[in-house]
């Protein structure tokens, strides 16, 4: 029999806890639910969840304090949810650790696919499984290289630029996941590299004009608007 | 601020009016001086003063400076107009009067002036005041009718028995369109204070158009699957100074106006490319246009239910309009709609090129 992955549900509205547990238990979770944050903490510990998900607007305390204590000691993966529709949160969210976020309102196909890459990211610890054991990550006809350092497309090579296949070879490592402006940029260009996004955008047009169909439709690179990007992951 | 606004002090004092003060003060004393040089009689010196006064309480907060201004005045007039000149004699027959009448003219006057401006004032107030009401009012009035469907729909669920599934599946449903059409509501509703947020300074930055397009569009695709997107964008990179998220709220009003209320809408196409110093952002569709009798009003939020014969009566896209309208002006652009020979058009235009005030 197949071990249930356990999902802490931290969230102080009652329907909504009741529903998002309704919702993971028939997908075949065990849940849990904790009311505040100090609450969740002490189950973080005695139970030691799979998964967080984790609503940042909590009666005792601010659910960004939550995660910001919980990542000093522990890579356990955190979804946030939150009714703070302003981009800076969800950013802020990010760089802090989680590992996605989920806008309130949010739909049950959106709440499903983010716990699952969410889990699935934990189990191959950070880098891909596909990625660590055969060199490549392929997603719908496109194939990122990591021993060739080559993208392909229906099997043909792209030709990216360097700082193009490495901003593509990170998003595959994360694949499923947002990974914000900021965090790109330094990534690539160091921490001294500043807040300028235009760099990163160009770079983005380029590599979506060689990868995709139609750029304006793309289907394996995602903007996030006002966050980041995401590159498609195998469902 | 509302309390400063709500209790205004009697007597405010600040560098500004006190400048003010002093400036028109110098003037009368100075042209009742000039006066004198060209006739000796001492009529003008009061009427002149009087005026003084009245400028310095229109121009000025409060009661302080006219106040101030007209007790300065009388013993102004008595020291420097008045024989004997250069010192103060009250003894003088008459003058006492003379004098009396004066101030009381000098402060009346200021009183006066200080509760017009103050009614004045109170008068914008309320119909700012009026305009938020109304907003208000329209729109507790497109949330009750969804409110009112999901409460029926979901009481009726729990309190009736023997329906079938297939009853039951359309009640909810109908709850769920309801609860997503309230959802895109508060979305716009959140636009708007984000509007108000910025202080009219939005912050803008450069934006790669089609991201913006390709995110809006799939959201569509999302919420719409029976319509057909098609997005174009330049060959070349077109980078728009924007605030993203409003562009995108724009967008995507755009395209549920084009999906709920053009009827017959199958395909929707969605376009952006550059016009001289301006990217225009275009999304037409193929259904059966705008009533032309709506066209003029279709901005201003002002097309009430009953004025909307079309779509299925209930859904009022005044609000998404209006407030696409407000974005697209603040970010400096125009918009406009017009009907093709098939279907309709809405356009918006961004400035490319950052104003010199960011």
């Amino acid at each position: 029999m197949n071990i249930r992955e356990k999902v802490l549900i931290v969230e102080d509205e009652k329907s909504i806890a009741h529903f998002i547990s309704t919702i993971l238990t028939s997908n075949g979770y065990e849940t849990i639910q904790a009311r505040t944050g100090n609450e969740a903490m002490s189950m973080i510990s005695s139970h030691c969840p799979d998964l967080v998900i984790l609503d940042l607007g909590l009666p005792d305390m601010d659910g960004m304090e939550v995660l910001s204590s919980l990542r000093s000691w522990s890579s356990l993966p955190v979804v946030v949810v939150s009714a703070r529709s302003h981009e800076h949160d969800k950013v802020a969210a990010l760089d802090l650790g989680a590992d996605d976020y989920l806008t309130k309102p949010f739909g049950t196909a959106e709440l499903l696919a983010r716990v699952r890459t969410a889990i699935r990211h934990t189990r191959t610890t950070s880098a891909n499984g596909e990625i660590a054991q055969r060199g490549t990550y392929t997603v719908g006809e496109l194939t990122i290289d990591y021993n060739k350092h080559q993208v392909l497309v229906r099997g043909e090579n792209v030709h990216l630029t360097l700082s193009e296949f490495r901003i593509v070879a990170l998003l595959g490592k994360y694949a499923g996941k947002v990974l914000t402006y900021d965090y790109i940029i330094k990534e690539l260009w160091g921490p001294r590299a500043g807040g300028d996004n235009q760099i990163l955008r160009v770079n983005m047009a380029n590599i979506r004009r060689k990868i995709e169909k139609n750029p304006a439709e793309p289907e394996y690179l995602f903007t996030e608007v006002g966050v980041g990007y995401r590159l498609a992951e195998n469902e | 601020m509302r309390q400063t606004q709500n209790k205004i002090p009697l007597f405010p004092f600040s560098f500004r009016d006190f400048l003010i003060f002093i400036g028109i003060f110098a003037c009368a004393v100075e042209l009742c001086i000039l006066l004198r040089m060209a006739d000796s009689s001492d009529g003008f010196a009061s009427p002149v003063f009087v005026l003084a006064v009245l400028l310095i309480s229109r121009f000025t907060n409060g009661y302080l400076f006219g106040t101030l201004a007209a007790i300065l005045s009388v013993i102004g007039i008595n020291y420097i107009f008045t024989y004997p000149y250069w010192e103060f004699n009250f003894t003088l027959a008459g003058y006492p009067l003379t004098f009396l009448t004066m101030l009381g003219v000098s402060l009346i006057t200021c009183t006066m002036t200080t509760k017009i401006k103050q009614q004045d004032r109170l008068r914008a107030e309320g119909e700012k005041e009026k305009m938020r009401a109304n907003l208000l009012r329209s729109v507790s009035h497109d949330i009750r009718t969804p409110l009112t469907s999901i409460v029926g729909a979901t009481s009726t669920l729990l309190e009736t028995d023997g329906l079938s599934k297939e009853e039951q599946r359309a009640l909810l449903e109908d709850a769920r369109d309801e609860a997503q059409w309230l959802i895109r509501v508060v979305e716009n509703l959140l636009s708007i204070t984000r509007m108000g947020d910025a202080r009219t300074q939005l912050s803008k930055v450069p934006e790669a158009a089609e991201e913006i397009l390709g995110e809006a569009a799939r959201k569509f695709r999302k919420r719409f699957p029976d319509i057909k997107v098609t997005v174009s964008a330049p060959d070349e990179l077109l980078l728009v100074p924007m605030d993203a998220i409003l562009i995108e709220q724009v967008l995507s009003n755009l395209l549920e106006n084009a999906a709920t209320h053009g009827q017959t809408v199958t395909q929707i196409q969605l376009s952006v490319r550059q016009e001289n110093a301006y990217a225009c952002f275009a999304v037409q569709d193929n259904g059966c246009g705008i009533p032309p009798k709506e066209l003029p009003f279709l901005f201003d939020g002002t097309l009430k239910r009953s004025e909307t014969p079309s779509g299925d009566g209930k859904r009022n896209m005044g609000l998404g309009l209006s407030v696409c309208m407000a974005i697209v002006r603040a970010h400096g652009g125009t918009m406009e709609a017009k009907n093709l020979p098939c279907g309709a058009e809405f356009t918006f235009r961004l400035p490319l090129c950052e104003k010199e005030s960011q």
